[in-house]
């Protein structure tokens, strides 16, 4: 069970829905992760470095079929705070239905 | 205790959240060549063993073997539809690529079936009539045994 923990870096919806891809993911290329969220290959590399300073994602450039490809994959640290973030929004959820059954 | 956003802005990132999760498990899949190449080697070695040259049969028998066990393991997962993605094994559970084998080991069993039978009622070219018909089985039925994959993989992420 992971401890409920609010993630304000991760709780941006771009970023939000960049984590939530590679939490499912071991990793995914970068044409995956702009051609899933509609965006432009600057707005893409912006969130994963500040993804990456923040040590939640590694950025990998292996060498497939002669050409270098650039592939993100989320790291310890970045998956568990994914899960705290996810707990935290389950919880707040969760009390917002148990103030109204209650009230 | 204070909270930094409403139940309904949390609600919604969950939504975000199982949306992203979905697009993943779509992912879940097996390359379209490794369908069409499993059913276009059945037909092959239908056709050989209808020669009833036992020695090429068994050599071919065990080349398809070769070569469906070298790609299998790389593929059978359906984790790696595209280079572009690998699915997490805990999202697609971890039988997927047994579920596929023995899917396929099952049909060497209706290959045979279906060559004795087609044999009985008098067929020049049992095996190739029966590897024709477990052709268009694999074509037809692999990707919905994917699509299954899929649902069930949805559905335990739901849960």
């Amino acid at each position: 069970m992971t401890a409920p923990r609010f993630d304000e870096l991760i709780h941006p919806g771009t970023r939000l829905s960049i984590v939530a891809l590679l939490a499912s993911a071991d990793w995914a290329e970068f044409a995956f992760l702009r051609d899933q969220l509609d965006l432009s290959d600057s707005a893409l590399s912006k969130q994963l470095s500040t993804l990456e300073e923040a040590g939640y994602v590694i950025i990998e450039r292996p060498v497939r079929e002669h050409r270098r490809r650039v592939r993100a994959r989320l790291t310890e640290v970045g998956r568990s705070a994914f899960q705290g973030h996810v707990a935290a929004l389950q919880q707040i959820v969760g009390s917002s239905e148990m103030e109204r059954i209650t009230a | 205790m204070q909270t930094p956003i409403t139940p309904q802005e949390a609600r919604a990132a969950l939504d975000t959240i199982d949306r992203d999760r979905r697009r993943v498990i779509d992912e879940i899949d097996l390359p379209r060549w490794y369908w069409w190449g499993l059913a276009l080697g059945w037909i092959a070695l239908g056709l050989i063993t209808d020669l009833k040259h036992p020695w090429l049969t068994a050599a071919a028998t065990l080349v398809f073997g070769a070569v469906h066990a070298s790609v299998a393991p790389r593929v059978a997962s359906g984790r790696h539809r595209t280079h572009q993605l690998s699915v997490r094994q805990d999202l697609t559970g971890r039988h997927t690529a047994r579920l596929v084998i023995g899917c396929v080991a099952s049909l060497a069993v209706v290959t045979i079936a279906a060559a004795l039978a087609a044999s009985a009622d008098g067929a020049r070219h049992p095996v190739t009539i029966a590897s024709v018909l477990v052709a268009v089985i694999i074509v037809l039925g692999g990707p919905q045994l994917l699509a299954w994959v899929r649902r069930r993989a949805a559905q335990a992420s739901a849960s």
